[in-house]
This record gives structure tokens, C-alpha cells and sequence, in this order.
């Protein structure tokens, strides 16, 4: 059941995010991330990582795509720049070779060994416990990056006044 | 049980297809869309990583330390997707375009 599940939630996940790919609509392609977005929250369920589950569909399908569909809708593209999927070789060659050369890494991959179940896994308490003990810094850091992007993203879009606008 | 072998399979399937997106796609958000579902894809590794790690040998101790990871790209994404689509924005209001291939000023 659960194995199968995986499986169910992993082909919506890929076939939601060619569909975002290729459609030609930027709308569509945002409302496919999402269902993509939620389909990986699904594996991450299947996975012991239900805290993230939860900040996958908060975070990622509720926030940053609703930032997308916002932008989406101001730049207003007036169905001129409409353009779908172009076949690059270069593409296709590029994920080709990625592909084949983790196809060579799973091979390597020695047997995994499954974890001793833990019935706290994926759980609030202890992954707080460990961000809290073991990841101060690197958390104190993030909240740093995340001050720098919103001072960045305000002066970036501050309308330009006077002689500065060209 | 999931074999970890078939977590990594669909990372990898994801992060093929973001890569493909980057390079096919005209559209900026299109490109910045597909870097997001890189980084997911990546993100499922961690966390396929993180449920076959080995036990600490002292004292059986596991830290969810693959969780931390995708805790920390989530936030990194949130604050690079914001940062991206504002410079898209200041692109269209300047240039009046969002096609990746008219703002090729840097290229030699």
C-alpha cells in the first residue's frame, strides 16, 4: 500500500512537471507547479518527513507560487510573447548525460540499510531539537539571507523617480 | 518499503526535467520556475537520504540531519524566488520584455 502510494504520488509528480514545461500559458504552467508541489508533498509523507510535507504545501504551493501567479499577472504579456517548449538538442543532450550518470551512481550505491524506526521521525519536536542544538548557526545565517532578500527586493522595486529613471 | 534506489530515480527524473526546462524555455518565469523544480528534486534526495541514514554506532542516536538540509533550501528558495521575480519585473518595466534571449547585453 504504501509503496504503491509512492508510486501514485511520484507519476504526478513528473507528469504535472512536464505539463508545466510544455504548456504555453504561464497561468497553467503555475497552477501544474502546484499540483507537482503537492504530489511531492505526498512522497515527502511517504518518507517520514511529515513537518516538511507541511511546509512544502505552505511554503512552496501557497507562498512562492502565489508570488509567481501575482507576477505573472502584473507583467500582463498581452499573448505576444506566448511562446511553448522548443526542442533544444543541447537540452536534451545535458539531461541525458545527467541521467546516465546517476544511473551509474544508484548502480555504485552500496545496500541501503534501513533506519532504526523512530517514532518521533518527521516530527516538530525533533527536528526543532535538532535545528535549535545542532544548526544555530546556519539557522541564524538563513535568517540573515532572508533579511537581505526582502532589503533587495524593496529597493529593487522602488519606482524610480527624477534623473535615476532613463 | 520504498527502495531508496526508486527516491533517487525520481529525483533525478525531476531535476532532469527542471534542467531541461532552464534551457528550453524563453520565458524568464518559465526559467525561474523551472530552478525551483531543481531544487525539489534535490529536495526529495535529501529527504530519501535521510530516512535510510545508518544509526550513530555509539549511542543509536539519528538526527533528522537531511530535514534540516531541506528546511533550510525551502527558506534559501523562498528568498531567491522573491529576489528573481523583482529583477524580472524591473527587466519588463525597463526593457519591456521578458523573453530571455532580447537581454543578451552580457554575452560575448
Amino acid at each position: 500500500m504504501e509503496s504503491l502510494l509512492f508510486y501514485v504520488f511520484a507519476g504526478l509528480a513528473v507528469l504535472s512537471t512536464v505539463l508545466t514545461l510544455s504548456v504555453k500559458n504561464p497561468v497553467y504552467s503555475a497552477i501544474f507547479m502546484i499540483l507537482s508541489f503537492a504530489a511531492t508533498a505526498g512522497v515527502f509523507v511517504l518518507l517520514d518527513a511529515f513537518l516538511l510535507a507541511t511546509v512544502q504545501v505552505l511554503v512552496y504551493a501557497g507562498a512562492i507560487m502565489v508570488l509567481f501567479l501575482f507576477v505573472i499577472m502584473m507583467i500582463n504579456l498581452r499573448n505576444k510573447e506566448a511562446e511553448g517548449l522548443r526542442i533544444s538538442p543541447f537540452a536534451l543532450l545535458a539531461a541525458g548525460t545527467f541521467l546516465v550518470l546517476l544511473g551509474r551512481a544508484i548502480n555504485d550505491l552500496g545496500p541501503a540499510v534501513g533506519r532504526r524506526a523512530n517514532e518521533l521521525e518527521g516530527t516538530p519536536e525533533l527536528l526543532a531539537e535538532t535545528l535549535f542544538t545542532g544548526y544555530v548557526v546556519p539557522f541564524e545565517a538563513v535568517s540573515m539571507l532572508l533579511l537581505a532578500a526582502i532589503l533587495g527586493t524593496v529597493v529593487l522595486s522602488r519606482r524610480q523617480t527624477g534623473e535615476d529613471a532613463r | 518499503m520504498i527502495p531508496l534506489e526508486h527516491v533517487l530515480v525520481l529525483s533525478g527524473l525531476l531535476f532532469a526535467l527542471g534542467l531541461c526546462g532552464v534551457m528550453m524555455r524563453r520565458n524568464v518565469i518559465l526559467v525561474l520556475m523551472s530552478i525551483e523544480i531543481m531544487l525539489n528534486g534535490a529536495n526529495v534526495a535529501l529527504i530519501g537520504f535521510n530516512k535510510y541514514l545508518i544509526a550513530n554506532p555509539v549511542d543509536g542516536s539519528v538526527a533528522p540531519d537531511g530535514q534540516v538540509f531541506v528546511f533550510f533550501t525551502i527558506a534559501v528558495a523562498a528568498a531567491e524566488a522573491a529576489v528573481a521575480l523583482v529583477i524580472a519585473m524591473a527587466l519588463f518595466r525597463r526593457l519591456d520584455t521578458i523573453n530571455v534571449d532580447d537581454v543578451a547585453n552580457l554575452r560575448w
